[in-house]
């Protein structure tokens, strides 16, 4: 494989963007309104997601009952084409596909208000279309829209992104070819506050480069929060416009 | 004299008196041999009327029988009874609404899931729930059972929690008392529970007896001195 | 799922309570680690760590396999770590698919695998066609907290005292020496990670953590199991003595501040430290124990001197 060149002097990335340059940011919600009582459609680079958010709903076994609160569920489906190369083997039962259904539901446990939904069942389910790294981050950000779109109560706004650190450069919201090339953190950041929800790092980082990263990271995703939060009130006055025409 | 005896063994008593059997003794019902069937120690008591045995013997997992004072957590709540765990990992017992003091139909408990109470076994068919009461049937006070609010609870074995309940001469109580004011509640399930004024004295209570259930009567003395000076330097 | 451990509101009350004034069940501070004990079996690569109450047996072993297709010049290295029954009545035979159990398999194998820190390539025998699979079996036999934290530190325990039988190799043919022909040879240990795990509780309601700048968050080093079914949020750090973070997960739970985060990091630096020289020292200690008799035992032969 020939030497890809990460990061140039001149300060430029492999697909143009500086080193604190988000990627294309595109959501929609309510796109799936009658299958769901919430979605949202999210392109975050090339990573394309689906989130569907059922519920909250009667749940269908009892032993999902919860008196004193609602049962969050996540089902996170990777479809084998969303990769450069097909998978011989479905996603579905891989221990990083759990691992990340089982991070989901703990960072929205504490952030959507379930104790007011006691009883209920409340199912998220995500397809992934397509994927070019950063891909919990984009599950975050799909996930919250796709909460809101649902009218389920919530604290604030989670918003993902991963960042990678090549040398002693920070790169915001890395796509794969970086993310195989550098160790990276994945970050959920609550609204507009410094408070990280979820941290995952999974490979080297200097501990005195890590403050960095966060720094860098936090700033990321206070961005993408303000960009969903556009969207959404994009959305809300289009809304507001139809049902005042009748 | 003490004298270990495990099943198989022989009891020392005299066939030809009265037997009351306890716990820990099997009479064989078509060979009427009399046979212990746990290991621990031999207990005779020959009274008036013949010879109690039992044997005392020590274990983990708690078996209700009718009659023990015991502290359980409420788990569930039904239209008529709550759902009570004496330990985890074992079958529930149920403790009914009409089971407290000044119980009626318009006049229901308010205990919630989480709440321990301490209660008394009042039914114990071992191919039935066991049913517990927080209510003396025979006076219908409530005589200290009921909600224990606050404090902290704590597992110990079985025969630990006996020794402090029913053995008067087991010191632990009373040294405990020398050092600080508490209330207790020793449930013979293995849960104890304790508060008192103070968390500091709270959670010496509760190293000093989850210490002393390990280590012989003798020491007792000093694990709690060493327990409630090293909280109290903990402070500085 | 298997059935929970059931606690009391008073006793959770109480310990979030003590908390609060700065106290643990245990009498210890809020950042001390449990004494990490370290025992070694009579095999190399037989390790039984215990930390308090928790208990966790680690053993290593490595037979001669086919490499992966797309790995010719790597050998195998797997991590086993199934928990059974055995090490408490609240985890069931088989399911290992609920979320700590995935969670904590998967933490253990990015802190030790992932990072690389067995030499994998020094496994390889006959490029494509050979090479060295090491296995390590995680068996949790006691809980009381802290498993991440106790089996990463058995199983590094354990690569770094293992010793693979030596072997010659001519052309396609290898031949293995048993231990008793020949000294074993260790395996290449690249780098020592350590886990440090840190449970957080939230005194307050949601919305003061959510909403309120006061930070009033409570963060405690290897919490026992008590602490662990009433924690709110964990992280499990992951560093070695190079200064390098090799694995961060704070799978969501309770939201954190970004810099208390990065002080638990710098807390972890000098926990991690004093474990990693434990061990050095400890497997130090067991080799010279073996080869105490050593010096009485060999003989030299004067051909092969000269």
């Amino acid at each position: 494989m020939s030497r890809l060149e990460i990061y140039s002097p001149e300060g430029l990335r492999l697909d143009g963007r500086r080193w604190n340059e988000l990627r294309k940011f595109d959501a929609s919600i309510n796109t799936h309104a009658h299958l769901s009582d919430g979605s949202s459609y999210l392109e975050q680079g090339n990573n394309k997601i689906f989130t569907l958010v059922k519920g909250p709903r009667e749940p269908s076994q009892r032993s999902q009952l919860d008196q004193s609160k609602a049962t969050l569920n996540v089902t996170v489906n990777i479809t084998r084409f969303s990769k450069f190369e097909r998978s011989k083997a479905s996603h579905k039962n891989e221990r990083r596909t759990l691992e990340i259904q089982t991070s989901l539901v703990r960072t929205f446990e504490k952030n959507l208000m379930l104790q007011n939904y006691p009883r209920t069942v409340i199912d998220i389910e995500i397809h992934v279309l397509q994927q070019d790294g950063g891909l919990v981050g984009s599950l975050i950000n799909g996930i919250t829209l796709a909460c809101i779109d649902a009218g389920i109560a919530m604290y604030d706004y989670i918003s993902g992104v991963s960042v990678g650190l090549y040398d002693t450069v920070p790169l915001l919201d890395i796509n794969s070819l970086e993310e195989n090339a550098m160790s990276c953190a994945t970050l959920g950041v609550v609204g507009k506050t410094e408070k990280l929800s979820l941290l995952l790092v999974e490979d080297k980082i200097p501990l005195d480069r890590l403050e960095n990263v966060l720094a860098i990271g936090i700033a990321g995703a206070h961005r993408i929060r303000d960009l969903m939060d556009q969207e959404l009130r994009r959305h809300a006055q289009k809304r507001i416009a139809n049902s005042s025409k009748k | 004299m003490l004298r270990l005896i495990v099943p198989g063994d022989k009891l020392d008593i005299d066939l030809t008196k009265n037997v009351s059997l306890g716990p820990g003794v099997y009479c064989d019902p078509r060979t009427q041999i009399i046979q212990p069937v746990n290991a621990g120690i031999e207990n005779i008591q020959v009274g008036k009327r013949g010879q109690i045995v039992h044997i005392d013997y020590d274990s983990k997992r708690y078996v209700p029988a009718v009659g023990d004072f015991v502290v359980g957590i409420i788990t569930g709540a039904f239209a008529d009874s709550y759902r009570v765990s004496l330990a985890s990992f074992s079958s529930p017992v149920s403790l009914s609404y009409m089971a407290f003091p000044n119980a009626s139909k318009k006049n229901r408990p308010t205990l919630k899931i989480g709440d321990l109470v301490y209660a008394r076994v009042c039914t114990a068919e071992k191919e039935l729930e066991a049913e517990i009461e927080c209510v003396d049937s025979t006076t219908g006070q409530s005589s200290g059972f009921g909600l224990l609010e606050g404090g902290m609870v704590m597992d110990v074995s079985l025969k630990f929690a006996r020794n402090l309940l029913f053995d008067e001469k087991f010191p632990l109580l009373r040294l405990l008392s020398q050092h600080c004011k508490f209330e207790i509640a020793i449930g013979v399930n293995g849960k104890i529970w304790i508060k008192t004024e103070d968390t500091k004295d709270t959670l010496a209570c509760y190293k000093s007896i989850l210490d002393c259930a390990k280590h012989p009567v003798n020491e007792h003395a000093s694990i709690l001195k060493r327990n409630f000076k090293a909280l109290l330097n903990a402070i500085e | 799922m298997a059935k929970d451990i059931e606690i009391s509101t008073a006793e959770a009350q109480f310990i979030v309570g003590a908390l609060k004034e700065r106290y643990r069940l245990d009498g210890r501070s809020f950042d001390e680690f449990r004494e990490v004990k370290i025992k070694f079996g009579n095999e190399y690569g037989d390790v039984m760590v215990e930390m308090g109450e928790t208990k966790v047996h680690v053993r290593i072993s490595c037979q001669v396999t086919q490499p992966y297709e797309d790995r010719p010049f790597e050998g195998l290295f797997l991590i086993s770590t199934e928990s059974t029954p055995m090490a408490g009545p609240q985890f069931e035979n088989g399911t290992n698919t609920s979320g700590d159990e995935v969670l904590i398999s998967r933490i253990i194998e990015k802190a030790i695998r992932r990072s690389g820190a067995l030499d994998v390539e020094g496994l390889c025998i006959v490029a494509g066609s050979k090479c060295w699979a090491v296995r390590a079996n995680v068996h949790f036999l006691n809980c009381d907290g802290g498993f991440i934290d106790a089996s990463c530190i058995a199983v590094i325990a354990g690569l770094m005292h293992f010793k693979k039988p030596d072997i010659t190799v001519h052309g396609e043919k290898v031949i293995v020496h048993p231990l008793d022909e020949r000294e074993p040879v260790p395996l290449g240990i690249l780098h020592i990670p350590i886990c440090v795990t840190f449970s957080f509780f939230n005194p307050q309601d949601t919305e003061e953590n959510i909403k309120g700048e006061s930070n009033q968050e409570i963060a405690i080093i290897d919490a026992t199991l008590k602490e662990e079914l009433l924690r709110d949020g964990v992280l499990t750090v992951t560093l070695n003595k190079n200064r390098e973070v090799v694995q961060v997960s704070k799978a969501g739970g309770l939201p954190m501040d970004a810099l208390q985060l990065m002080e638990c990091c710098h807390k972890a630096y000098s926990i991690i430290e004093r474990i990693t020289d434990q061990i050095i020292n400890q497997i130090k200690e067991d080799y010279k124990e073996r080869e105490k008799y050593k010096a009485l035992l060999s003989s030299e032969n004067a051909r092969d001197a000269s």
